[in-house]
């Protein structure tokens, strides 16, 4: 069974029908150029946006799913969140249990996962842009919704805080998660176990990386040419 | 926040206590003032004539103050989390002068003399009239803007309500003078009835009390707090209701009493954090206290009228917040 499927999912004037479907356990990236739509399709897997078509998660109809519990089937991080009163990061990240009674169940591993323990009772207002972006993957985490949808949560990273997240999600999807985040960067879009490619507001590709990112998709929805080349390769110590 | 949080959980009872102190002084001072004894011979009802200052002037008026104050003020906390702006407050945005012109249209037509729930309604329908003008305007993004701009079109809008029907009804005196009461705003010469009007305060607050969570996650904006799990259509329409009967009611009884919305949630959330769960307890107590102090030095000034007050501290609050605002 597909952990997320989209059949005829349309927003008008930001994305064109799409139909996909993902499988669990699954390690997906979403790629393509600014104003691709990679935003709005996140946002409407999220159920976070009005839609036409249908929405499903784990073969569940999402109308079906009443929204409470929906916060425990699927998290949703935005990209660049704005808070108009400074919580502190603890209390954000505990927000991510609000659908489970508000118990504090798995905050502390979450801020130690995502390093943020000795920034715990900072206000995310006092955060640079890449430390935020930290707080809400740990928010997202705390939810133990094994649909995790991410709006690119690399982007402001640094590079060591990059690889953990990314082996953070590796972890998510080996203990039968689901994960489907935007990025730019290729290179490690390259590695995950699929692509979803958005061109034009519309779905370009879908499938393994190897299969779909080809040169001749590299130039037709980037505009770049792809080598091949041995450079400078970063990992985890 | 300013205050370390081991003495966060202290706020409370110390905001329980200070208002406990000032109840106890707006016994005890008035045109007549009476020692401790004395109030309590009155409260217990073994000294007659104190019994009869306690009970029937100062007691309602206290109480009435209570309620308008914990009105008021978290009916600013609610519209600063329901429009994420942190100067959304009644008297800004109109929904004060909406309450206001409801009340002195009902008096000037002669309804609120009908009966003694006629006011309130007014009141209440003026207010939910306001409220809903703003969302509309309010409905691309509630920027600081926004609305402000908002609100001085409205309050501008109801203001002249008001003088149409203070004008036209120049020659009742008796109801000018009920209406320069509901404009100024004050809790003098209260009544036992109006205290029953107000009642209703304690329900909307006793409602108001377990949404301080889901109005953190409405805080962050209506799709993240339904990716968390809030059904942000029914919290929001909740949410407008309370603010605007809390708002109604409290200008039903005590006319349009400005800024307490605003300073009370402010200054508590720069002492304890921006968490509601702990605000709307506070908010509740400390505009009771805010209120009932600011009524006292009103008696202390020589008669000075509660809104008057409220506006000679909110006045240069407000103007030192606009500058802090980038």
């Amino acid at each position: 069974m597909n952990a997320l499927d989209l059949s005829g999912v349309a927003v008008t004037g930001r994305l064109q029908p799409v139909t996909l479907g993902l499988p669990r356990g699954s390690l997906i990236g979403l790629v393509g150029p600014n104003g691709a739509g990679k935003s709005t399709l996140l946002q409407v897997a999220a159920g976070v946006l009005p839609t036409s078509g249908k929405i499903s998660w784990q073969g569940r109809e999402l109308r079906s799913i009443p929204v409470l519990e929906r916060a425990r089937c699927a998290a949703w991080v935005p990209h660049g969140a704005q808070f108009e009163f400074g919580f502190s990061v603890r209390s954000v990240v505990s927000q991510g249990r609000f659908a489970h009674g508000d118990d504090e169940k798995g905050v502390d591993e979450a801020l130690a996962r995502l390093d943020l323990t000795r920034l715990a009772d900072r206000s995310v207002n006092h955060l640079s842009d890449g430390e935020r972006a930290r707080v809400l993957l740990a928010r997202a985490l705390v939810t133990e919704a094994p649909l995790q949808l991410w709006d690119e949560p690399l982007a402001a990273l640094d590079p060591r805080h990059g690889l953990e997240v990314l082996r953070l999600a590796r972890s998510l999807t080996e203990a039968g998660s689901t994960v489907l985040f935007s990025l730019h960067d290729l290179r490690v879009a390259h590695g995950l176990d699929r692509v979803v490619v958005l061109r034009d507001r519309e779905l370009r590709a879908c499938g393994a990386p190897a299969e779909i990112l080809t040169p001749e998709l590299f130039l037709d929805v980037f505009a770049v040419r792809a080598h091949t080349a041995p450079g400078l390769t970063l990992e985890l110590p | 926040m300013i205050l370390p949080a081991r003495y966060v959980r202290w706020a409370l009872p110390i905001l329980l206590a200070l208002l406990a102190v000032l109840a106890v002084a707006g016994l005890m001072s008035g045109d007549m003032p009476l020692s401790l004894a004395r109030t309590w011979a009155g409260l217990r009802g073994d000294d007659p004539l104190a019994a009869t200052i306690v009970w029937q002037i100062r007691m309602p008026r206290l109480i009435v103050g209570i309620l308008v104050g914990a009105a008021l003020s978290s009916a600013g906390l609610v519209m600063q989390a329901f429009f994420r702006n942190n100067l959304a407050n009644p008297g800004l945005l109109g929904v004060s002068g909406g309450g206001a012109a409801g009340a002195v249209v009902t008096i000037a037509a002669g309804w609120a003399s009908a009966s003694l729930w006629f006011l309130p309604l007014g009141a209440i329908i003026g207010a939910l009239a306001a409220s809903a003008a703003v969302i509309v305007l309010a409905r691309r993004g509630a920027s600081t803007e926004r609305l402000l701009l908002a609100g001085v079109a409205l309050n501008a809008l109801l203001g002249a309500v008001t003088s149409y029907v203070l004008t036209q009804y120049t020659g009742l005196y008796e109801r000018n003078t009920q209406i320069l009461f509901w404009l100024m705003g004050g809790v003098e010469d209260r009544t036992w009835e109006h205290v029953q009007i107000a009642l209703p305060i304690v329900v909307a607050a006793a409602v108001l009390w377990p949404l301080g969570r889901p109005m953190d996650l409405l805080s962050l904006g209506v799709p993240e707090a339904q990716s968390l799990g809030v059904d942000t259509r029914r919290l929001r329409r909740h949410l407008l209701v309370l603010s605007t009967v809390l708002t109604a009611l409290a200008t039903a009884v005590a006319g349009a009493v400005g800024f307490v919305g605003l300073i009370v949630p402010h200054i508590l959330r720069l002492l304890v954090g921006p968490e509601h769960r702990r605000l709307v307890p506070l908010t509740l107590v400390g505009g009771a206290a805010f209120v009932l102090g600011c009524d006292l030095l009103g008696r202390a000034a020589g008669g000075l009228r509660l809104g008057i007050v409220t506006s000679l501290i909110g006045g240069p609050f407000f103007l030192w917040l606009l500058r802090k605002l980038p």
